[in-house]
């Protein structure tokens, strides 16, 4: 494969609300002290009557969000996610999640977009290292969780958001990403993305895993195993389809987070294959420990404690396979 | 305008008779802490707030947050008599189904904020206010926290974003009642400061040892402290709020969890739990058995009436009784509006303004510019045409309708189709024009005789009895159906006049345990008794109570 492109997700994200900015005047941007880092800073520039800096409150963050909302605002609150759904969850449930305007709605517009999510924080540590969040999230009614793989993503589910009523979470990475879809990739809430089409084992990847799943299948490939690769970037909802599809024509899954395995997307796919047509699966994620620090040349070897590497997963999809049903 | 008080005070009644009832039913729910935030949900509702029941969602509507949203029924039944509901839908409460939730919710229209996770909705309205500003909207937030939920970090979180952010379009009442589900505030997280023994009542009285103010004002809240179960306090405060630029405001409510109802008045059990079915109608008669003191200033000194006046402030009285005197309609000469305008700016304590004049039809107008709360005109001076006129001039401005029938003046029969919407009836029991004479004791019969005509038309209002009421009469003036006094002599005649309108209550108040006892006794005989005088645990209640019962011979 060539040498990927690597792109900052939180400039992508600064510039996309900027332009929603100038598009909608209803967007307001809200940030607990964490906004030069998130880069929603510029938009607090372009817009200072429609940014809040909140200082460090991450709940008051959560819920002043929801106040605006409900008065008819788009309101886009981030700081990191070790910040928002670990901390701040009975707010998220109670003031964004659950309160359903008539008619009809299903919680407050609110979107939470964090950085920072998973293992490769790097050199915070495990304080700083969330591998928890989407399994928070998912649990939470009315909210709809994205994990974006690349900045081209980021961008696309950023304006998703904008323009799709209600709550969603949407978690990114806090270092640069490799580029893995191109500029005409369509995102469509619970609809995942064949990156790469392939008939004896698929890979189920999100976020900053997709390119290595994309690696994966091409040393397999060498090996003469035909491997199939989805951004499951829309978590929740799951997408049922491409995942019954998946497991009828490759008869075996592995799926690669940054994240618990227990909760996370892994989980979800299983949930959902289990319940469609039941084939044998393996999760690669963080094995239900904490991260720890890592300087940032040191996080492929934090990722590799935990298998999050593309070797890995070429070797689970072998071992899977005997598997087969 | 006027304060609107006696339509707000029996709106209030109305909804702490819907929270009895809702909770009873549902079997479950929060009657303590709605109580405690009654007239101040009271003033809103039917003063302040800018709402259409019909379009809940009206854009340019206030908002108002219940923080505190374990007290949802006192919410929903000031919407259900503000017409968002039928009162009768609050038997929906807590059910299966129901729009009324354990907690309030945006399923029903009206209700702006989901409430139940404590210590959110200050943050949740500062989102509301700061929306209102980017679109330039006019309306306003106001947001009811609780003390106890003052524990939760977050309000503070919330305290110092509004500040900073100058949120002037709202305005924070804190319900300062003192009591969360544990048990007294001041013994679980103290906000004032920490108790010294356990003797909190001490603490409740020594306002110099609240300190909840400060930590607001030092978040740099503007800060205004009322007793939050006086309907003026409340009105005058909201208006100085809602003039008051660049800072948020918060009014600290001092109030008493469960009040209305002795038996609930500070008492921790009563945060959330129901009312028995057989107690019910004894707490609905108790909930009808309100009363008002009002000292008559023309018993004081006549020269120096503005010192009168400051005389019934720290005296605490309910509101203040002016007899006007034209030297015709009574031979005495008292003052007229202009006086009562000059006395106006003094308080925010109602005026009760009785006008013993000749056509006072062609003057009422004078006395509501003046500042009245309350007109009350005479049957001997009035016709149906000409009280209809009053009664609308009246109305159209606020200010209650009161009516009176001297001694010698049966209620005449052209007054019955206004009695449903008067708010008070003088009876008066001594010749009016002089004070210092003796009750008329032919008022006691006359009373009965009035009270079934007032049941047959539907009056709502306040009797008020009105000559010669004393510390001896006053316990069965009230049991013939007054529950409003004025006390001429037996208060502002007297040094204390504290201590004398405190007297005047204790009387009542007996008079009323009696009577519930009575009620008690008829409905379940001395087992009842013995278990409502057991709901009795705060203070000494429960002995006085007892004493009284044993005399009567219930127990």
């Amino acid at each position: 494969m060539n040498e990927p492109i690597m792109t900052d997700m939180r400039s992508e994200y600064s510039k996309s609300l900027i332009q929603l900015g100038k598009e909608n005047p209803n967007v307001v941007v809200l940030g607990a002290d964490t906004t030069d880092s998130l880069k929603t800073s510029g938009f607090g520039k372009e817009f200072p009557d429609r940014f809040f800096n909140v200082g460090i409150a991450e709940a008051n963050l959560v819920t002043v969000s929801a106040g605006l909302a409900v008065s008819g605002k788009t309101s886009f609150a981030s700081t990191y996610a070790i910040f928002l759904p670990g901390r701040a969850v009975d707010q998220i449930r109670n003031n964004i999640a659950y309160p359903s305007p008539p008619p009809g709605k299903k919680g407050l517009n609110v979107k939470l977009v964090t950085s920072h999510g998973g293992l490769s924080v790097g050199p915070d540590g495990g304080s700083h290292q969330t591998i928890e969040d989407i399994a928070i999230m998912r649990v939470i009614p009315n909210f709809r969780v994205f994990i974006p793989a690349d900045t081209i993503a980021v961008s696309k589910l950023t304006r998703l958001m904008a323009r799709e009523y209600g709550p969603f979470y949407m978690r990114m990475a806090r270092s640069k990403t490799p580029l893995v879809h191109s500029e005409s990739q369509e995102f469509q809430i619970g609809k995942g993305i064949t990156l790469r089409d392939g008939s004896d084992c698929t890979i189920a990847a999100c976020g900053i895993t997709v390119r290595m799943a994309l690696e994966a299948a091409e040393s397999l490939q060498q090996e003469g195993i035909s491997c199939r690769v989805l951004d499951m970037f829309s978590i929740k909802p799951i997408d049922h389809e491409i995942l019954e599809k998946a497991a009828r024509e490759t008869g075996c899954i592995v799926t690669t987070e940054e994240h618990n395995i227990i909760g996370g997307m892994g989980s979800a796919v299983t949930e959902s294959v289990s319940e469609s047509y039941p084939v044998p699966i393996k999760r690669i994620g963080a094995q239900d420990m904490f991260g720890e620090s890592a300087r940032d040349k040191e996080v492929p070897l934090l990722l590799e404690k935990h298998g999050i590497t593309s070797f890995n997963m070429a070797k689970q999809v072998k071992e899977i396979r005997s598997k087969k049903l | 305008m006027g304060l609107n008080y006696y339509q707000i005070k029996k709106n209030i009644l109305r909804a702490r008779k819907l929270v009895i009832k809702g909770t009873n039913i549902a079997g479950s729910g929060h009657p303590g802490g709605s109580f405690s935030m009654a007239e101040i949900l009271g003033c809103l509702f039917n003063k302040h707030l800018k709402f259409d029941p019909n379009n809940p969602q009206w854009e340019d509507r206030d908002r108002l947050v219940l923080s505190k949203g374990h007290a949802a029924p006192g919410l929903f039944s000031n919407m259900a008599v503000a017409g968002y509901f039928p009162e009768s839908e609050i038997d929906t409460l807590r059910k299966f189904g129901s729009k009324l939730q354990g907690h309030p919710d945006l399923k029903c229209p009206g209700v702006e904020f989901c409430g139940g996770s404590l210590g959110t909705g200050l943050s949740y309205s500062i989102g509301i206010a700061l929306a209102a500003k980017i679109d330039s909207k006019n309306h306003h937030v106001y947001t009811i926290i609780g003390d106890g939920e003052s524990d939760e970090g977050q309000v503070w979180e919330a305290a110092m974003t509004a500040s900073k952010y100058k949120v002037d379009n709202l305005t924070a009442f804190l319900d300062r009642n003192f009591i969360q589900q544990d048990s007294y505030t001041e013994k679980i997280m103290p906000l004032d400061e920490n108790l010294e023994s356990l003797e909190i009542s001490e603490m409740w009285k020594d306002a110099s040892r609240w300190k909840t103010g400060d930590k607001w004002r030092s978040f740099g809240w503007n800060v205004i402290e009322i007793d939050g179960h006086r309907v003026e306090q409340i009105d005058a405060a909201i208006t100085k709020a809602n003039a008051t630029k660049g800072v948020p405001t918060i009014i600290i409510s001092r109030t008493i969890k469960g009040k209305s109802v002795e038996h609930m008045e500070d008492n921790p059990q009563w945060h959330g739990k129901a009312p028995d079915s057989d107690i019910v109608p004894i707490i609905n008669l108790e909930l009808d058995s309100q009363f008002m003191i009002a000292p008559s200033i023309i018993a004081g000194d006549m020269t120096n009436l503005e010192n009168e006046i400051k005389r019934c402030v720290t005296g605490r009285a309910d509101y203040i009784h002016l007899d006007v005197m034209d030297g015709q309609f009574v031979p005495t000469k008292t003052f007229d509006h202009n006086k009562i305008k000059e006395l106006r700016p003094l308080t925010a304590i109602p005026f009760d303004t009785h006008l013993m004049i000749t056509e006072p039809v062609k003057h009422v107008k004078d006395y509501v510019d003046a500042g009245s709360d309350i007109v009350t005109v005479h049957a001997e001076v009035t016709d149906e045409s000409s009280f209809g006129e009053i009664h609308d001039i009246l109305k159209q401005n606020q200010v209650g309708v009161g009516f009176s029938i001297n001694p010698d003046t049966e209620l005449p029969e052209w007054s019955y189709k206004f009695l449903k919407s008067l708010d008070q009836l003088i009876v008066m029991s001594v010749v009016p024009g002089k004070s210092g004479q003796k009750y008329i004791e032919e008022t006691h019969e006359k009373m009965t005789r009035l009270n079934s005509i007032l049941k047959q038309h539907n009056f709502s209002g306040y009797v008020e009895a009105d000559g010669g009421v004393n510390l001896e009469n006053i316990g069965s003036v009230f049991a013939d159906g007054a529950r409003a006094f004025v006390g001429g002599g037996a208060i502002i005649g007297q040094q204390d006049v504290r201590a004398a309108i405190r007297d005047f209550r204790n009387e009542v108040l007996k008079s009323r345990r009696y009577g519930l006892l009575a009620k008690a006794n008829e409905l379940g005989g001395s087992d009842l008794v013995n278990k409502w005088i057991g709901l009795h645990v705060i203070g000494e209640k429960q002995e006085q109570i007892k004493k009284i019962a044993q005399e009567a011979g219930y127990i």
